[in-house]
């Protein structure tokens, strides 16, 4: 190949003429302008043709027809109202995330003495811009003026959201806890006290009371205790609400399309988390029975492909618990996909755990901090805090995976074409139009969260220095 | 060193254990799940009566509560397996909706058992999975396009009540090929979907004739379909319904033209199948689908059904007018409610299966009277 | 004290909840009557595999396993060197000083990557096979081998044909003796290294041991005389399928194929990362050896890459043979595709599966016994 230079400062700088520039870039020796001249038609070539089968022979009416069924599949369409309402409140808990988040950025730089680099909403296009083009792409194929409603909703939702900056500094956690529980309600809204829904709601409240009630002013051990109690409690008082009270909603097990394939990814990411991180710490314990137990599971599930434990649950797991249960098809996939995601995301908290240098370890000891409280205050937070970005590797990875839904029949957004083509008026015709269109709706999510996760990456390693 | 001896020690005081429970350990799992399980408590499983014929099985047949029927009743609705991508039969259109000739038996069982034709839960199923979800309670009724055949009665645990669709398993070319006979597809590639009995009857017919063939299986219709037009496989085998919606919808779309051979190489008796040993859930299943037969052989429409006043004893206890009530387990004038919002089984076929191309009148579906196979036991 | 109790509680907790399950998996089943046994390997399969005209119906599920097994393996070692090659190129054509091969590297990257390889398997088989270029078999490209009258491939939208080996009766011999071949070369490699090392000679490590490779298999051939032959692909003459020749279908290649190029992107990442983690003095140095640049990625840059690429690289390797498991999707004949059928025929469900996951479980521990041998290697040459 031609890289002749690796060095970015190397390069020609960005502002020299246009034709000074295809000279340095394209033709800078004789091999390079060869790949030039044999890539640039072939290029060319290749975009003519893509553009002709989006724009000219494309039979988009397969798509354009069933687009409600795309994004939500079979789910009750005089419920429909649950799931613009849980777009709405979900834009709401992002728009609080990211207006806490930029306070807590100028905090920062407030704290250092540096200006607080603007950021221009340009720039939210600039790293969003698949997913935005992807919500374009769906309004230009909408036949209807809801998706637009949807979509203004959804902004001005989030616009609203962001206003949290202006939380002052001394209540900031509240802005973390209201995008938290806007996330838990935009879950609930659509699937109400259905089912098993109520675990989520109960990981992210038991979470939630864990980090928020931190009772400083507690010695010690009873401070762990004091904090546990009330996650448990959280739990529990989640788990009787859920039992008392009925509000009506749609579960899981009726979730389809692209709402299906968003929602059993993340299940798998937040129901995992909890497992996993007691794996890590379970093979990283001195205690012999636990890390081979721990090990065990781990190595077993990552040996084997996603496909053979949805099999199992497909197959198998219904057996597996008392006469009278019945799991739902869907409850079993996200359980097969909640203990996979869970080996990975031990090892990847494992991996965490291993970056954080040993001297940390030391210097805890040295101030006579306790295990326990060595790992949760010192070795536990940083090792998180470095995993983060491999743990949004492992979400679209899951993401990715969910497509496996579509071999066990489950409707998920891949599996809608089969429905799809299966209607009277597409059983012969444009395959290939909705398979471009499932892909490009997997691509757009899938790239704007690993660009995210880059930035994320970079973000946190400059915090490290 | 003795850290490690304790650990051994314990390990093998478990092990032991284990074994000890190993033998009465099947109680204990039990009362475990009743004790820790209490968000699916509508099937209490451990109840000590043992009212059934069977003494070999453990005392948690679904049936020992009142059965299904009483579990469907309890839930107000009637988990129906079924097929979601086969034209006809069963479909979803762009609203969401499930539509189609099982679809609506599904609605017939729905409206005959509970009186109300949309208390239905579709439940999806890939051919593969549909009898582990009979037999693991994940469904109440298997309406999914399911051949009657003995493996299955015997050793999937599955019933199969009155067939709804008597098919048969033809093969579908271009006619530009101009073959007409299987003889003439030697050496040819032929597209089947896998794990269905399609696939078996195509290896053990070319098999028995001796002609040699290249099966290509496909998981699903929506990958077929283009592999067969492309040419990848000269033939396509499935049953001949499928064939002649297939075959509407290519030449629709301007593809070439299809040929579907005349000779049907195996019997496809399509019914509806519900789990072993429950056998009132079975009555009232298949005496829901009967009265679809039934009210077409008395001439009853969901148009006419309502304003019957003629004096028929018969067509009376069938309508359930009197209150004749043979004790099914079923509301007297179920057959009217059926009826009513579902239709006859003539009203059914002319609804989905007449836009596929398949004709009624002269085909095995046809009332007994016709010279058909459909025939209802005598409703008294 | 303490720990051991804890351990023991946690051993106790587990046992209990997995005695739980196969507790209930145990009673659901003997309520069914369905058994635990794997006397169903012994029965006839009863289905015909794709692409596999020598395998009989009436051949027993274990043999089924067995051609699953094959297929998966033969799908996963295509897949691998397509994934590696690509890879390999467009890593370094992302680090490439011209722009286009550059952005067009990482366009690659960027769409393989984020796209789930079920839809890039049925998207291959779609672009490539069913609304490709390529014609139906009986109109099928036969490209010649020039100046003879055999065909060296047949192309076609269903399967393509290429030149295989024929047995004329010595084959396993002379398949004996190739082996012994190769370990002589490989013998003759090292033993050439070790000269080179010690008294500084020149190695001529690939003449010597290509030499020996081809004196060895000349030698075996001639002796044995003739114990393969080149069977160049040929139609049938209904031209309805391949006659002669080794086929290669669809299937296969839609899911090696498809594989190969969405793993390439990762392996892309990784080559480029770890060039990038190679000192730049290294670069400066070979520059100042006045390397040229094929020398300088050949001898300086490349070899230390390989050090930090090998175990990521290996582990991609090992993803690639798992989601060959997705050839369900386009019935290409692996152990999945071929194990889910046997269920929906009514082979036991437990089973099956644990034979599946055993496979599988196979293939991952030979992967991860190279990764183990290549770590060890590596850790060798480090020092």
């Amino acid at each position: 190949m031609t890289a002749s230079t690796l060095k970015p400062s190397t390069l020609p700088s960005a502002t020299t003429s246009p034709l000074a520039w295809v000279r340095s870039r394209l033709f800078p020796n004789v091999r390079s302008g060869i790949l030039t001249i044999v890539l640039a038609p072939l290029l060319v070539y290749a975009a003519y043709r893509a553009a002709l089968f989006l724009f000219v022979n494309g039979r988009w009416e397969a798509v354009t027809r069933n687009l409600t069924l795309f994004m939500q599949g079979t789910y009750p369409r005089d419920q429909q109202w649950r799931i613009v309402a849980q777009i709405v409140v979900l834009a709401l808990a992002f728009g609080i995330g990211a207006g806490t988040a930029s306070a807590v950025r100028a905090d920062v730089a407030k704290e250092a003495g540096l200006a607080l680099p603007r950021q221009s909403p340009l720039s939210v296009i600039r790293r969003f811009w698949s997913l935005i083009a992807f919500v374009l792409l769906l309004l230009y194929f909408a036949s209807t003026a809801t998706p637009w409603l949807v979509v203004a909703g959804a902004v001005a939702a989030f616009l609203v959201g962001t206003l949290a900056r202006f939380i002052p500094t001394s209540l900031r956690n509240l802005g973390w806890t209201l995008a938290a529980l806007a996330l838990v309600a935009g879950f609930q809204v659509v699937s109400g006290t259905v089912g098993y829904s109520w675990i989520v709601t109960a990981i992210v409240l038991a979470a939630g009371a864990w980090s928020t009630f931190k009772f400083e002013n507690v010695e010690g051990r009873r401070a762990l205790l004091y904090r546990a109690l009330v996650a448990v409690a959280a739990w529990v008082v989640t788990y009787l609400a859920y039992t008392q009270l009925v509000y009506p909603g749609v579960g899981w097990d009726y979730w389809s399309g692209l709402h299906l394939t968003l929602w059993v990814s993340s299940l798998a990411i937040v129901l995992s988390f909890p497992l996993g991180l007691l794996l890590a710490l379970a093979r990283r314990s001195t205690l012999p029975v636990l890390r081979w137990l721990s090990t065990g599971f781990i190595e077993l599930i990552r040996g084997v492909p996603l496909i053979t434990l949805l099999f199992m649950g497909q197959y198998i797991l219904g057996f597996m618990l008392p006469q009278g249960t019945n799991l739902s098809s869907i409850s079993r996939a996200i359980t097969a996909m909640t203990l996979f995601t869970a080996a990975y995301v031990a090892e990847i908290v494992r991996g965490g755990l291993q970056s954080i240098p040993y001297g940390q370890t030391e210097a805890a000891l040295a101030l006579g901090l306790p295990t326990g409280k060595m790992m949760r205050l010192i070795i536990v937070p940083q090792a998180l805090r470095a995993v983060i970005p491999a743990l949004v590797g492992q979400f679209i990875s899951i993401f990715k995976d969910s497509s496996l839904l579509y071999i066990l029949a489950i409707n998920e957004f891949l599996g809608v074409r089969s429905l799809v083509h299966a209607q009277a008026d597409f059983r012969a015709v444009a395959h290939a139009e909705t398979l471009v269109f499932v892909a490009i709706g997997y691509w757009a999510f899938a790239y704007a969260m690993s660009k995210e996760s880059q930035r994320l990456e970079v973000r946190l390693r400059a915090g490290r220095r | 060193m003795q850290r490690r001896l304790l650990a051994l020690l314990a390990v093998l005081a478990l092990v032991a254990a284990a074994c000890t429970t190993g033998d009465t350990a099947d109680t204990v799992p039990v009362t475990d799940g009743g004790a820790d399980d209490t968000s699916a408590d509508t099937t209490p499983p451990d109840t000590g009566d043992t009212d059934e014929t069977t003494d070999t099985t453990p005392a948690v047949l679904p049936q020992d509560e009142g059965g299904i029927l009483a579990a469907v009743r309890d839930r107000g609705a009637v988990r129906c397996g079924v097929n979601d991508v086969l034209p006809g039969f069963g479909i979803v259109d762009e609203n969401g909706e499930y539509s189609g000739f099982d679809i609506d038996f599904c609605r017939v069982v729905a409206a005959g058992v509970l009186g109300d034709p949309d208390a239905v839960e579709f439940v999806p199923l890939t051919a593969e999975a549909r009898f582990t979800a009979l037999q693991g309670g994940e469904i109440d009724v298997l309406i999914r396009n399911t051949t009657w055949t003995a493996t299955r009665d015997g050793q999937e645990g599955a019933t199969f009540l009155h067939t709804t669709f008597y098919d048969g398993q033809g093969m579908m070319v271009p006619a530009s090929t101009g073959f007409t006979t299987l003889e003439d597809l030697a050496d040819a590639t032929i597209c089947v979907l896998q794990g269905t009995t399609t696939e078996l009857n195509l290896t053990a017919v070319f098999n028995a004739r001796g002609i040699p063939f290249n099966p290509m299986t496909h998981a699903d219709n929506e990958t077929l379909q283009p592999a067969y037009e492309s040419g990848q496989c000269e033939g396509w085998t499935s049953d001949v319904s499928q064939l002649t919606a297939f075959k509407a919808s290519i030449e629709e779309a301007g593809g070439e033209e299809q040929y579907i051979m005349a000779e049907v190489f195996s019997k496809e008796p399509l019914g509806p199948a519900v789990p072993d040993g429950d056998s009132a859930w079975a009555q009232a299943v298949d005496w829901s689908i009967l009265a679809t037969i039934q009210a077409w052989e008395f001439g009853l429409t969901s148009e006419n059904i309502g304003s019957y006043d003629g004096d028929d004893p018969n067509i009376l206890n069938f309508l359930g007018t009197d209150g004749f009530d043979p004790g099914l387990g079923l509301a007297p004038d179920f057959a009217v409610t059926i009826v009513e919002s579902v239709g006859n089984y003539q009203e059914i076929f002319e609804r989905h299966l007449a836009p596929i191309g398949l004709e009624l009148e002269g085909s095995p579906n046809d009332l007994w009277t016709n010279g058909g196979l459909m025939y209802a036991p005598p409703y008294r | 004290m303490l720990r051991v109790v804890g351990q023991l509680a946690a051993l106790v907790v587990v046992f209990v909840v997995f005695r739980w399950l196969i507790g209930n998996l145990v009673t659901n089943y003997s309520r069914l009557n369905i058994g635990f046994d794997f006397g169903f390997l012994n029965v006839p399969t009863q289905f015909q595999i794709a692409y596999h005209p020598e395998f009989n119906p009436r051949l027993p599920v274990w043999r089924m396993v067995l051609v699953g097994v094959k297929n998966t393996g033969l799908a996963a070692m295509f897949g691998i060197a397509v994934a590696g090659v690509l890879g390999l190129v467009i890593g370094i054509g992302r680090l490439s000083q011209n722009w286009l091969a550059a952005k067009l590297s990482a366009a690659y990257v960027e769409f393989f990557r984020n796209i789930p390889p079920l839809v890039a398997i049925v998207f291959f088989s779609f672009a490539v096979f069913l609304y490709g270029p390529l014609p139906h078999l009986r109109d099928a490209i036969e490209v010649g081998l020039p100046g003879t009258a055999s065909t060296l491939l047949v192309l076609s939208n269903g399967e393509w044909g290429v030149p295989g080996l024929r047995n004329t009766g010595n084959a396993p011999l002379f398949g004996v003796l190739a082996l012994v071949a190769v370990a002589a070369s490989a013998a003759v490699w090292v033993w050439r290294t070790r000269v080179n090392e010690r008294s500084g000679e020149p190695h001529h490590r690939v003449l010597w041991s290509l030499g020996v490779l081809a004196v060895v298999l000349v030698g075996a051939y001639v002796i044995l005389d003739g114990p393969v032959v080149i069977d160049w692909p040929q139609l049938s003459e209904n031209r309805r399928r391949l006659a002669s020749g080794f086929s290669v279908n669809s299937g296969f290649m839609s899911v090696a194929g498809a594989l190969g190029l969405y793993t390439a992107s990762h392996v892309a990442e990784i080559i480029r990362g770890s060039i990038l983690a190679v000192p730049w003095g290294q670069t400066e140095a070979a520059n100042a050896l006045a390397l040229t640049n094929f020398q300088r990625y050949r001898f300086v840059v490349l070899p230390q890459a390989m050090r930090i690429a090998i175990p990521p690289l290996i582990n991609q390797a090992l993803n690639l043979t798992k989601n060959t498991s997705l050839a369900v999707a386009v019935g290409y004949a692996e152990i999945t595709t071929l194990t889910q059928t046997s269920i929906g025929n009514g082979r036991p469900a437990v089973q099956s599966i644990v034979i599946l996951m055993l496979v599988y479980l196979g293939f991952s521990l030979l992967i991860s016994l190279i990764l183990n041998i290549v770590n060890r290697r590596l850790q060798l040459v480090t020092r």
